[in-house]
């Protein structure tokens, strides 16, 4: 078993170094101008550039910028973006409650939701709700959340003045219920991708424990329909759908959310990484996807160990 | 020229430099001041983004510009007023507007007396300096108005943040201060009415202050800064009198970051907050223009927009092609993608400056008309240009991106095969300024950094061509036009030259280097509760916040 | 079910019926509307509504261009960039898969790494940063170049990120078929390694391939909107979905059309790929569990 844990970390670290030069790579080695160009601003002379090459170490080797980089990126220090110069963590620090706030709740939602609706279509399989939240699921997964966001946004936010046009309101400032109000379409769009998945997922799971062998003996065993389902089938088809989550969720908070929070105006860290990608300003765009890298690695990492635990056949591939 | 922020948004408007007759153009409302406003209170403004910089030394977009204008004032500065007045140079920590040597060489200030900074320390001669290193050493986008100054250049190659700037001689005893320049330079005393010029003090760190603003003597002080969602400002109680500069009226202007337009423009119908800094959009704007036209009002302002079409590639290497796209370019079309606010015109440089006649009539047809395609295709045609591949350069802020797509279809409707290509706003100026790009045609503006014809001519001078930030991006290089600029560009008299600007302005349109079609016109806009007409819309710095109050 | 396929398919063959090109602007024009005379862009820069009739069906965008005829050739635009990137994504998905699941030890332990790595950074945040950057500067790869504007960039972006999708459950399969007694029997028989892979192996994934493809399409044309809205898919002037909605949303006060319409296509176009998807995974294999693993 620890030879397997310490196989799984190193891979984890590999992988994690590979990200962090892949992502580098993209902004260096693929032409498209230098930075120091874009930092010297428009009206600037050849000694400015210069000197902001010089400065910021443009002048050196990929490499050693890469090492560079790396560096201020794991001590923290010095690490500021090319564009106005803004200290990268604080940015991520002011950032992250929001992404946060959103993925919490919508993920709490989705799973929620998810369950329930895949529960009840499975057990009422065949029948026309099953049909119906069936073909509502399908449609779940094939709406643009952007394109959702935006038209509720406006005709429930802007038009109907039902919610709030946008924004975020932290709860130190508007206190639970402000927070929440601003949330609830994100919180709801962003869900609706992920309902439709978990209970399609969630139905064809319990309708496919509902004939294994040990559900059989339960039932033979006499005991009622309900306690078959809830003790034996649910618990079963449950685990896949919970490791899911975590996965989706460890996505969502560290920037998959880009789209709901352009969108919603939310300014977390998916918008913060939008923009500074459009800006080509490396730093953050390294930080960010290195921090999303590392939970979404981690994570991965202690599921994958967690399933070896249980399940010495793993262990072995 | 000043970055125009992400929506567009601050203006600079051009005013005559020195007494020119007539302010046309401008549909401000007189500010009467029937509706005199009250002392005291709090009032609400949006901004679309977080100003570049809250450091007087880097910021260099107008909406930083109009905020900090009114936190540090300069040795010079202009007199808070609107229209050609606005324009003019006044002093401002000076007793006096510098006095110039004979040879232009040598510009001498005195500092007032008794000048405090807004947290109480002394204003000295030696801060001027200081202002300037930290202009320099921070690589900000303003340097290259003050590597003039002699041992400038050393300085800034030396990197040392404490080593000392030869040309300028500080004397806090008697608070004296000399700038000595390399070359005369008739715009120098405009460079010194930049916001990276004022003195701040002597401690000021080198570095990025935006998040905690040095202290600045001016109306308000900056007192909470929010990470980039927003800042606040304050009246700064130790602000002295000082002739033409006033003080604050309000207590607190509180600025919040609200990037949706659509916001925007509902918060300000609805009387939920005070100013709104970009212009409302669609119909939001034709809501506004009648609903709310007593708190409303539109100004041009000191801007040029034009397409710039590259020299040294073909197929604009050839002038009859240029003319061309002059003949086809239509600018009512443009006008419309800019919701009306934009006037076109043919010439290059700004209304209502110093140096500015209007071209009568425009040699490539009436700007307001629809244009003449027969003869555009006809050039095109004759000079074998037919069929050839453009490409239209833009970027993805705001109109831009639409103005970029509708040039290239003008230059396919005239016979060229135009495609436009939009980048990212943030890259769009280095991508373009950087002849490795090999960039023909494309969109651009300019925004003066003052009301000086030099600023604006500067782009179609051949010497300031660079292989990188290039910001002649027609790479203009006409000797006719860089020995006059030269010669003019040291005498200190603009009146005296005005018309030699006027002609260079001609031969640049004449000659087609560039497609020029309007000046960008801004909105005034605020909620019920301001005493809207009160508020002074300063040429340059736009919408004056000392002079911000509320409604009895 | 299939009625909604079908009815889907109707983009693919309906831009025969534009009258114009998706580019000309038109930002001086007046049309008749009703028997009134209008511009199809106001001074103060709106454009027309829906006008229901054969020229500007549902109106003007903000250069003056038909919205209806945008539509149709964003429609050849999405779906080209859908398939081919699908199709990427199969070819390099069957390969990796292949080659992982038979070969296993070292050859499958880089692969997984790499499927890793992939998979370890959001899809989004990939495809946006690689979007942006070959946007910028084109690819060139040895003697091969593509021009940054070319709709092969977005395609060849969304098929590479996607690959994980495929290639996972893939090598889970050969993984499996491997120990199979017909594939024994052809090793004992001499076949090499890549003989084995492409004629007895092969075959048993493809129904799984087929299974996923209509899937993959239909994840492709999403992301490829989502990148174009953000500004790092599809390039202008050439019109797709995704960008329609994105300048849409500037102008929903005035003009809901210009962000309704896009996106209606896209759900029509990606539900009937689901359902398509569904039917056959229904077909071929009703009690398999087939999903795009995230």
């Amino acid at each position: 078993m620890a030879r397997f844990i310490i196989r799984r970390l190193l891979g984890m670290l590999l992988v994690l170094f590979a990200v962090s030069v892949i992502v580098f790579a993209i902004f260096n080695v693929i032409p498209n101008g230098a930075p120091e160009n874009r930092m010297a601003g428009k009206q600037s002379t050849p000694q400015q550039i210069e000197a902001i090459r010089r400065e910021w170490g443009f002048d050196q080797s990929v490499l050693t910028q890469y090492v560079k980089t790396m560096e201020k990126l794991l001590t923290g220090k010095n690490f500021i973006s090319y564009n106005q110069q803004r200290p990268v963590y604080d940015e991520l620090k002011a950032g992250l409650p929001r992404t946060v706030s959103l993925a919490i709740g919508a993920a709490i939602l989705w799973l929620v939701a998810g369950v329930a609706l895949g529960v009840y279509s499975a057990l009422r399989a065949g029948s026309k709700a099953d049909f119906a939240i069936n073909v509502l699921a399908i449609i779940g997964i094939s709406v643009p959340v952007f394109w959702l966001g935006a038209l509720v946004n406006h005709y429930l936010g802007y038009k109907l003045g039902w919610f709030p046009n946008g924004g975020y309101v932290p709860i130190s400032e508007g206190g639970l219920w402000e927070w929440a109000y601003h949330l609830f379409m994100p919180w709801t769009v962003l869900s609706i991708l992920f309902i439709g998945v978990y209970s399609r997922v969630l139905r064809s799971t319990i309708l496919d424990t509902l004939d294994e062998d040990f559900v059989r003996t339960a039932r033979a065993k006499g005991l009622s329909e309900r306690r078959v389902v809830t003790h034996h089938v649910l618990r079963t088809s449950l685990a896949p759908i919970v490791t899911l989550w975590g996965l989706d969720f460890a996505l969502v908070v560290t920037g998959g959310a880009i789209l709901t929070e352009t969108v919603f105006d939310i300014q977390g860290i998916g918008s913060y990484y939008a923009d500074s990608v459009g800006q080509l300003d490396v730093p953050p765009v390294m930080a960010v996807t290195m921090l999303g890298a590392v939970v979404i690695v981690v994570v991965n990492t202690l599921v994958d160990i967690a399933y070896a635990a249980l399940d010495p056949r793993v262990r072995l591939s | 020229m000043r970055r125009t922020p992400l929506r567009l948004a601050s203006t600079l408007a051009a005013a005559a430099l020195l007494g020119l007759a007539g302010c046309g153009g401008d549909d401000s409302e007189d500010s009467g001041g029937d509706t005199a406003g009250k002392t005291g209170g709090t009032a609400t403004a949006y901004y679309t983004s977080f100003p570049d910089y809250l450091d007087p030394a880097l910021t260099y977009t107008a909406e930083g510009w109009q905020a900090m204008w009114t936190v540090y004032t300069p040795l010079v500065t202009y007199a808070h007023v609107e229209g050609v007045e606005g324009a003019k140079l006044i002093p401002g920590l000076a007793e006096a507007l510098p006095e110039v040597s004979d040879d232009g060489k040598t510009y001498t200030l005195k500092l007032r007396d008794g000048l405090t900074y807004s947290d109480g320390t002394q204003v000295k001669a030696s801060d001027a300096e200081h202002a300037i290193k930290r202009v320099l050493n921070l690589e900000s986008g303003g340097s290259g108005f003050f590597q003039g100054i002699e041992g400038a250049e050393d300085y800034l190659e030396a990197g040392k943040a404490s080593a000392d700037i030869s040309g300028i001689e500080t004397d806090d005893a008697t608070g004296e201060i000399t700038y000595k320049l390399v070359e005369p330079d008739g715009t120098f005393p405009f460079a010194l009415s930049m916001l990276f010029a004022a003195p701040v003090p002597s401690d000021t760190p080198f570095s990025n202050q935006t998040k905690n603003p040095p202290p600045g003597v001016g109306a308000f002080k900056i007192t909470e800064v929010d990470g980039t969602r927003g800042f606040t400002m304050a009246k700064n109680a130790e602000f002295p009198e000082i002739e033409g500069v006033p003080a604050a009226k309000l207590d607190t202007l509180e600025v919040t970051v609200v990037k949706e337009a659509r916001r925007q423009g509902q918060d300000i119908l609805d009387n939920k907050v005070d100013y709104i800094v970009d212009p409302p959009i669609g119909e939001q704007l034709r809501e506004i223009r009648t609903a709310a036209k007593d708190r409303f009002s539109e100004h041009t302002t000191l801007s040029t927009y034009f397409m710039f079409l590259n020299t040294r590639e073909a197929p604009f290497d050839k002038k009859e092609v240029r003319q061309a796209v002059n003949y086809g370019l239509n600018k009512p079309a443009l006008a419309r993608l800019f919701s009306g606010l934009l006037a076109p015109s043919c010439n290059f440089l700004p209304p209502e400056m110093q140096g500015y006649e209007k071209l009568e009539p425009c040699p490539y047809g009436d700007p307001n008309a629809e244009p003449d395609l027969a003869k555009a295709r006809q050039l095109i045609k004759d000079a074998g240009a037919e069929g050839a591949k453009v490409t239209v350069w833009g970027n993805d802020e705001d109109e831009t991106r639409e103005v970029t797509t509708a040039f290239a279809d003008q230059l396919s409707a005239i016979g060229l095969d135009a495609k436009p290509r939009i980048v990212s706003g943030e890259v769009y100026f280095s991508t373009i300024g950087n002849e490795k790009t090999k960039a023909q045609a494309g969109f651009t503006n300019w925004f003066g950094d003052f009301p000086h014809p030099a600023n604006f001519l500067f782009l179609m001078d051949g010497n300031s061509i660079q292989p990188t930030n290039n910001v002649n991006f027609s790479n203009v290089d006409d000797p006719e036009i860089n020995d006059t600029l030269a010669e003019i560009g040291q005498n200190p008299d603009l009146a005296a030259v005005a018309s030699q600007y006027a002609a260079l302005d001609k031969r640049v349109v004449e000659e087609a280097y560039i497609a020029p079609y309007g000046n960008r016109k801004l909105t005034l806009v605020t909620s019920d509760r301001m005493a809207f007409d009160d508020i002074v819309w300063h040429p340059l710095f736009l919408a004056d916040f000392s002079t911000f109050a509320l409604k009895e | 079910m299939a009625i909604v396929a079908l009815a889907a398919g109707a983009p693919l063959y309906a831009e025969h019926v534009a009258n114009t090109t998706p580019e000309r602007n038109n930002l001086t024009g007046k049309i008749v509307v009703d028997g009134e005379t209008r511009d199809v862009v106001s001074l103060d820069g709106i454009p027309v509504g829906p006008t229901w009739q054969r020229e500007y069906l549902l109106g003007a965008d903000a250069n003056g261009r038909d919205v209806a005829v945008r539509l149709l050739y964003a429609a050849r635009n999405s779906l080209f960039i859908g398939l081919t990137a699908a199709l990427i994504t199969t070819l390099l998905g069957i390969a990796l898969g292949l080659l992982a699941g038979y070969y296993r030890g070292a050859t499958d332990w880089v692969i997984s790494r790499a499927m890793d790595v992939l998979w370890a950074v959001p899809v989004l945040l990939l495809g946006v940063a690689l979007g942006v950057a070959l946007t910028l500067g084109g690819l060139k790869i040895g003697p091969l170049e593509i021009r940054g504007g070319s709709l092969w960039i977005p395609a060849l972006i969304i098929g590479v990120v996607s690959v994980v999708y495929l290639a996972r459950p893939l090598r889970g399969e050969v993984l499996r078929l491997r120990e199979q007694e017909f594939v024994e029997a052809a090793r004992a028989q001499g076949a090499s390694g890549p003989r084995i892979m492409v004629s007895e192996i092969l075959p048993n994934i493809l129904t799984t391939v087929l299974v996923f493809f209509p899937l993959l399409v239909a994840n492709a044309v999403l992301l490829e909107a989502a990148l174009s809205f953000l500004g790092a898919g599809v390039q202008e002037p050439a019109p797709s979905w995704g960008l329609m909605i994105g300048s849409g949303i500037k102008v929903l006060i005035t003009q809901p059309a210009l962000t309704i319409a896009p996106g209606v296509m896209l759900v029509l176009s990606v539900l009937s790929l689901n359902v398509v998807g569904e039917a056959v995974r229904e077909a071929i294999n009703p009690r398999a569990r087939v999903r795009l693993e995230q």
